[in-house]
């Protein structure tokens, strides 16, 4: 782990440290002394950054900006994680299972992976969000956790052709090397094949993807959330972008945070990401 | 033989596109029966017994998922995309909206991969020849940051720099070039700039990878040896052969680029294809939503089609080695 450290470049090292302020600011955000991010401060609405009791000022609401951004970090981070985890473990069981075995099973998951990655990721996880989180009753909107589930269900579909096809794409690669071969015809049993062989094999390159794929999905609820199907009423960064997109022309200082930090957040998973490929010198890797 | 050799393997990339584009929209037009409630209540909800069988019947929802589905294909392939359906009871052809907003989006679109194009073409070239000098690096690193910058980001950057700090181009709106061609370009510079910077820094690394392959080639070091000048070397005899990235690169972005419209499009209320999907979300109009992105789709598949068939022709060294 120290060793990996050490081995990055400046830039690579800013960014994953960046990394970790958030994920550790994600897991004690509630703890720490913030304004809660709910409730507005009426005497103080859309006072500058430094203001007494606000060090990042509040929204035209008076919601306060630091605890908002600080406690958005939670269910950005959640979103992210799950849908690129979840994914990426169906994805590529998927992926190296479909090309392993080959023959015709292959063919139907590589049309599959063709057919759902044929539409545009950001309209496929907008036309899931929007027709699994329809409420049953147009005057009672859906509840924001409920919305952040299908959020998360919608973009988990998503990532999981991505990931499935580096997966099947590294596998290929692999599955036909001297190693295997060898220890197919010593009879050793597919399943010891796959976790032993192939799997480890494989992994370095989903790795790497998945980095990428973190920053795509923090940009997709972001997307999601300016197209008014986002975590709407919650704490989200996608929120809080998508509450002040209305207000910037008089308050550009609230909409200057959570845009920077989710785009510093996507630097450097993309950063990351691409340290760790290059280090493997991937080319397929591309999302 | 060479010919018939191509023309199968056209006639093969045409046959994949076609079973995608039937699957995706199978798939987009079995995800509304997902609904967690269904087509019948919002489409004839409070409507009494008699005229919900006949409105009903109207929509084709009595019908089984699949003999709608087909049914929906041959009137989405005569270009009839479908009802919407007002409260009321009244219907407007969904063709009408995407008559007037599909052009509009493409113009979006088609300003976006000009500037693209006609930035990181001299900037790839020029990265690639002053490789690993300073220069070289300051814009590298540079535009590493920038695509990694969500465009919606830029976009609100943007909009408040120039529309509201310096009030130099309005920050929001529409204006159509037969109404008043300087304000439609003023309208569309932050748009198509928001767009526009995450493609040109793809685009740039892209070329740039490419023309400094083609540059350890040694017909480039015979024509050094010629005395021609680098300009020369540069675009006449480098670019050709190392723009067949781009070129693919140039196709496979229009999908990230379609999601890209539809965001920059609700930011700056551009009357788009992105707002009318926005517009169907929030009045559940949900035929209408399949339509829009069976189109979106159709339209990605067909652009990945014709580029993979167009790289075919340009470089077959790709088709003999796609086949392999």
């Amino acid at each position: 782990m120290r060793s990996a450290f050490r081995r990055m470049d400046l830039f690579t090292k800013v960014c994953s440290t960046w990394l970790a302020i958030i994920a550790i600011l994600a897991v004690v955000g509630p703890f720490l002394p913030l304004p809660d991010p709910r409730e507005a401060d009426f005497a103080a609405p859309g006072v500058k950054p430094f203001s007494p009791g606000h060090l990042l000022g509040t929204d035209s609401n008076g919601y306060d900006l630091l605890s908002n951004v600080v406690n958005g970090t939670r269910v950005s981070l959640m979103i992210s994680l799950v849908s690129v985890l979840v994914g990426g473990l169906i994805g590529s069981s998927i992926g190296i299972i479909s090309a392993y075995v080959r023959g015709r099973f292959d063919g139907i998951v590589s049309t599959l992976f063709n057919i759902i990655l044929s539409i545009p990721n950001l309209v496929l996880g907008l036309s899931l969000v929007a027709v699994l989180a329809t409420s049953p009753d147009p005057s009672i909107p859906v509840s924001s956790n409920r919305r952040i589930f299908v959020i998360m269900l919608s973009l988990t579909f998503v990532i999981i052709p991505i990931l499935g096809r580096i997966a099947r794409g590294a596998t290929l690669a692999w599955v036909n090397r001297e190693f295997v071969v060898a220890a197919r015809s010593m009879g050793m049993r597919d399943k010891d094949i796959i976790f032993k062989h192939i799997v480890p094999n494989v992994l370095p390159a989903i790795y790497s993807v998945g980095f990428l794929a973190i920053g795509v999905v923090i940009v997709a609820e972001g997307s999601l959330s300016l197209l008014g199907v986002g975590v709407v009423d919650g704490v989200s960064w996608g929120a809080m972008i998508a509450r002040v997109a209305g207000e910037f022309t008089y308050l550009p200082h609230s909409m200057y945070v959570p845009v920077t930090v989710l785009a510093l957040s996507v630097i450097a998973c993309n950063q990351v990401g691409d340290h760790l490929r290059s280090r493997l010198d991937l080319r397929e890797g591309k999302i | 033989m060479k010919r018939l050799g191509a023309l199968g393997s056209v006639l093969r990339q045409l046959g994949q596109a076609v079973v995608v584009v039937i699957g995706s929209t199978l798939f987009l037009s079995l995800l509304l029966r997902l609904l967690p409630v269904g087509l019948a209540e919002i489409y004839a909800g409070g409507f009494d017994e008699a005229s919900r069988a006949a409105r009903l019947k109207e929509l084709r929802l009595d019908k089984d998922p699949v003999t709608f589905y087909l049914l929906w294909l041959r009137d989405f392939v005569a270009g009839d995309f479908g009802p919407i359906v007002s409260p009321g009871g009244g219907t407007t052809p969904v063709a009408d909206k995407v008559g007037s907003a599909l052009p509009i989006s493409l113009q979006l679109m088609f300003y976006v991969q000009v500037v693209a194009l006609v930035v990181s073409v001299p900037l790839g070239i020029y990265t690639a020849y002053r490789s690993g000098k300073r220069s070289d690096k300051a814009i590298s690193y540079g535009l590493f940051t920038a695509s990694s910058i969500p465009n919606f980001v830029f976009g609100l950057l943007l909009a408040v720099f120039f529309g509201v700090t310096l009030a130099w181009l309005p920050p929001l709106g529409y204006v159509s070039p037969g109404e008043n061609l300087v304000e439609h370009f003023r309208t569309m510079i932050l748009p198509v700039a928001s767009l526009a910077i995450p493609l040109i820094a793809t685009y740039t690394r892209l070329l740039r990878a490419d023309v400094i392959a083609t540059l350890r080639e040694d017909y480039v070091t015979m024509a050094v040896s010629k005395g021609l000048s680098n300009k020369r070397i540069l675009f006449s005899h480098v670019l050709r052969p190392s723009s067949v990235t781009l070129f693919t690169s140039f196709a496979l972005n229009m999908g990230a680029l379609m999601g890209g419209t539809l965001v920059i499009e609700q930011l700056f209320t551009i009357p788009g294809l992105g707002s009318e999907i926005g517009i169907a979300i929030f009045s559940r109009q949900f035929f209408a939503l399949q339509s829009y992105v069976a189109i979106l789709a159709v339209g990605f598949v067909l652009f990945n089609t014709l580029a993979d068939i167009a790289v075919g022709f340009v470089d077959p060294r790709t088709r003999e080695r796609r086949r392999a």
